[in-house]
């Protein structure tokens, strides 16, 4: 076994022996991979039980690296790990399936073992800077900010707003909507300078060398602006700038990363925004995993839904939906796109069930398969922030 | 039996399943030769089977069956491999059948309360389906969020709350079952799927239950519903000493209270363990030395008197009631969370990484007190061979709503990385002596995981005595060229006499 396999075995050894000798499974019928495929070979226990045989020698990273594609990232399997559920309380401590199944990731690029779609998305953002998000249209980086067409917003600035890849090139009414609502609050912000994608999916997908160069062009980027704070609208970028920039660099990152979805339940509960128009909708919420499940975010898009009149909400608690996904995450969707649309059709389902005729979502990555399964069922995806301006009265 | 894979094998199989359901992967292998139960590490791989198939029906699985007996190929079923008794490990390599794509629910029918399922299927996810119509299906192991239908046919499963609703053998009404041969029959009482009660024939449900997969797979099922409980009330009594504590239990469970669905007693072990180790225990004062926790399911007002009931009883007998608070939240701990501790200590009481295992039995309530004893004393000695094991006390719980018996439970803390050959030895031999004091007081030796794996095994033609000659030649008739997972329960001692 080459010796940076060795290193990884020994590094997440005693993490992976917590989860095999106890070998609950209790992960396994929350996991969203696991729930539509019934392949053990996929399950959070056998991503941890692969670390064990690798350090006895039984498997090496090209044997099981194609098994860690099958995950989102979506975190239920952390939350409902026993070993987290007992401790987790006292000791704040937490199974950290996501993180190995990254590490996994990034140990088989180190070696030299590729996923051929993810190599090739990979390659396309390396050289375009963004996602190819377009279905094989080119992204341009001049056409970064087009989403902010006619809006007139100022470039740089204390406090910026950053757009994920998928909502600056496709799902554009998004920041559009976050934008419109910011102004109508009087709450000011900018757009950044030269940004590129934030580098999180380069690191979910393995390529880590990628994700910490465009990690830093995005951090050079705002300091040369003198950006003290980043607004974000995507839960993945959320987790990117609080989970992977703070690990890339230590004390000296001290910008402040604000969640716009906890933001604008900020500004209605001091009535600075008063949704007021009514929007005749019967919907349920999803709640995207890298809120609720990665961030414990989950009021405040539920306070924002309650706040808009003329919505009937049908609410499916957080609990629950540890065992809902769309799919979109963790890069799935670019090596097996069959699995991710049968993991939103999983979810519509559920929304299906509640005699709803919307699903409200508040991820942009989560909301293209989810429209995609909604359609077989009638159901609108509708984001979260779009919602909230329709009913503001503010033009799309 | 040495198996050859050649690619004519795969390509039937690939045939009968689609190519992505037919696995030959190391890794594939190696996740379906894992279960909880201890085992050294370093000999994982002897377990490995050669491939592993994922069918999506009884047919699929009479297919494979039948092509794996006409090549005299090993045939491992495997569900959720959440067992305790090995019986979804290969001993003789083969092909593991694992069926949890065969997860469908087919019907619920609210008139005749039950279900057909697939036995691919958890019971809590189908529970979240059935909440809709006000049911349950209350079987309710440890394993609950994980465990499925098929394995809890193949083990006869135990259920925590079985004193009000039953066990695995009573909540099952009937299944499909695919035989060593690949011929599908259905059995229940009588033919019939939804009949809960029969005297036309043999018995055979029973036979094709807890055969840990020696005698065939169960790929559907129909289970009996209830109405979902509105109510539950599990209060928690402390005790100075263990043998009040042993009287209150049986006063409890022999009480007859209709809504009572389970006790649990907890010895001095036990709460000396808690105490020092489990992170979630609410600490009691010293002089707490045994706890009795008892579980009430039913309508609200049903399960408040029959809670008040117990309440007295448990006074009357020096019980203290440690309130609804403590109550409520120590069953959520050990029931809703399966609570289990990350570590240990050694002798030295050095604090270490251990996970928690754990062997039961079948045991009158009249010999609980000295089984105790003598399965602790089983505990010390291990200690005292090795560091790797930590004696983490006993739990008793009813298995019954009369009293009669319990599963009792010692619970071993293993520090797996450690587990060498001598310890695992060692290990062996005191699951061999645990077993030998279980019978030696007319217990059983499990009343939940099944008694298959190495040492307690050697002791089952002992305890069934003739019905053991019995389970040979039912075995040899159903299973003629033995590839139902051969090697377990000693049963190639019947094809041995055969030749």
């Amino acid at each position: 076994m080459p010796d940076p396999e060795k290193r990884f075995a020994e590094e997440w050894r005693n993490a992976a022996y917590n989860c095999f000798s106890s070998g609950h499974k209790f992960c396994r019928e929350v996991c969203p991979v696991m729930q539509v495929t019934r392949n053990e070979s996929w399950s959070p226990t056998a991503f941890h039980a692969n670390v064990v045989a690798m350090e006895k020698g039984e498997l090496e990273v090209a044997d099981v690296a194609a098994d860690y594609v099958n995950c989102t990232g979506c975190g239920a399997c952390e939350l409902r790990c026993p070993n987290s559920l007992f401790t987790g309380d006292f000791y704040r401590f937490r199974t950290r399936t996501v993180d190995l199944v990254k590490a996994v990731r990034g140990l088989a690029v180190s070696q030299g073992v590729h996923q051929p779609g993810w190599q090739r998305w990979n390659l396309l953002t390396d050289e375009r800077r963004h996602e190819p998000v377009l279905n094989g249209t080119p992204i341009e980086q001049e056409r970064v900010r087009d989403w902010a067409d006619g809006l007139d917003l100022p470039i740089g600035g204390e406090t910026i707003l950053f757009v994920d890849c998928e909502a600056a090139f496709y799902r554009t009414s998004v920041p559009r909507a976050v934008a419109r609502i910011l102004n109508l609050a009087g709450y000011k912000f900018g757009l950044m300078n030269e940004q590129w994608c934030c580098g999180g999916p380069a690191a979910e997908m393995g390529y880590e060398e990628q994700a910490r160069r465009f990690a830093q062009h995005n951090l050079d980027d705002w300091r040369a602006a003198g950006v003290r704070r980043v607004l974000v609208l995507d839960p993945h970028d959320y987790i990117t700038f609080t989970e992977d920039y703070p690990k890339y660099f230590g004390d000296a990152y001290d910008i402040e990363i604000v969640l716009v979805v906890e933001l604008l339940a900020e500004l209605i509960r001091e009535g600075r925004l008063t949704p007021h128009v009514p929007v005749e909708r019967t919907v349920t919420y999803h709640d995207p995993c890298r809120l609720s499940k990665r961030k414990g975010v989950w009021r405040e898009p539920r306070e924002i839904l309650r706040a808009i009149p003329g919505v009937t909400f049908h609410d499916v608690d957080r609990v629950t939906q540890w065992s809902y996904c769309s799919g979109g995450g963790g890069g799935l969707p670019v090596e097996k796109p069959e699995l991710t649309a049968k993991i939103s059709e999983h979810r519509v389902g559920k929304a299906a069930e509640l005699g709803v005729d919307t699903l409200v979502s508040a991820c942009p990555w989560s909301e293209r398969p989810l429209s995609e399964a909604g359609k077989a069922r009638s159901i609108d995806v509708v984001d979260l922030h779009e919602l909230l301006a329709e009913s503001l009265g503010v033009a799309p | 039996m040495t198996v050859l894979l050649g690619d004519p094998v795969l390509e039937e199989l690939r045939q009968i399943l689609g190519t992505d359901h037919v696995l030959t992967g190391k890794a594939d292998r190696l996740n379906r030769a894992r279960v909880p139960a201890p085992f050294p590490v370093h000999r994982w791989a002897e377990r490995m089977p050669d491939l592993v198939v994922l069918p999506a029906s009884t047919e699929e699985v009479a297919e494979v069956l039948r092509l794996a007996n006409s090549l005299r190929i090993p045939v491992v079923p495997r569900d959720g491999g959440t067992g305790l008794t090995d019986g979804a490990v290969p001993l003789r390599g083969g092909i593991v059948v694992d069926v949890k794509r065969i997860n469908q629910i087919k019907e619920i029918d609210l008139d005749n309360r039950t279900c057909t399922a697939g036995t691919g299927i958890n019971a809590l996810k189908l529970n979240e389906v059935l909440a809709r119509h006000g049911l349950i299906y209350p079987d309710d192991p440890a394993s609950y969020p994980c465990s499925l239908v098929g394995g809890r046919i193949g083990t006869s499963g135990w259920s925590l709350i079985g004193s009000r609703y039953g066990h695995t053998r009573d909540l099952v009404l009937s299944f499909d079952h695919v035989l060593p041969t690949g011929r599908v029959i259905h059995v229940g009482d009588g033919i019939g799927r939804k009949i809960t009660k029969s005297s036309s024939g043999y018995q055979l449900k029973h036979l094709f239950m807890g055969h840990q997969g020696t005698l065939g797979i169960a790929t559907e099922a129909t289970l009996k519903l209830f109405p979902k409980p509105e109510a539950e009330f599990s209060p928690f009594w402390a005790f100075e000493d263990y043998d009040t504590a042993y009287r209150a239990v049986g006063a409890l469970a022999r009480a007859g209270v209709a809504t009572f669905a389970g006790a649990v007693l907890f010895d001095e072990w036990k709460v000396d363990y808690l105490r020092r180790d489990d992170e979630a225990y609410i600490p009691q004062p010293s002089s707490v030395k045994a706890l009795v926790c008892a579980a009430l399911y039913g309508y609200e007002d049903e399960v408040r008197a029959g809670g008040r009931r117990l309440l007295r009883i448990a006074r009357s007998l020096g019980a203290r009631y440690l309130g609804d608070e403590i109550s409520e939240g120590d069953w959520a701990a050990r029931h809703d969370r399966y609570a289990t501790p990350l570590h240990g200590r050694t002798r030295s009481g050095q604090v270490v990484p251990m996970s928690w295992h754990c062997e039961d039995a079948s045991i009158n309530y009249t010999n609980l007190p000295a089984v105790r004893l003598a399965w602790h004393e089983i505990a010390d000695r291990l200690r005292r061979e090795s560091d790797v094991f930590d004696d983490w006390g006993m739990f008793a719980y009813t298995n019954g709503a009369t009293g009669a018996d319990y599963l009792t439970e010692i619970d071993i803390g293993i520090w797996e990385q450690r587990l060498d050959d001598a310890a695992w030895a060692a290990w062996v031999r005191a699951k061999r002596d645990l077993a030998a004091v279980a019978l030696a007081h007319g217990g059983s030796i499990s009343a939940c995981h099944g008694s298959c794996r190495e040492g307690e095994v050697d002791l089952v033609p002992a305890e069934l005595g003739g019905g053991y000659d019995v389970m040979l030649d039912i075995k040899r008739a159903i299973d003629p060229n033995n590839i139902m997972n051969p090697g377990k329960y000693l049963l190639d001692q019947a094809y041995a006499e055969k030749s």
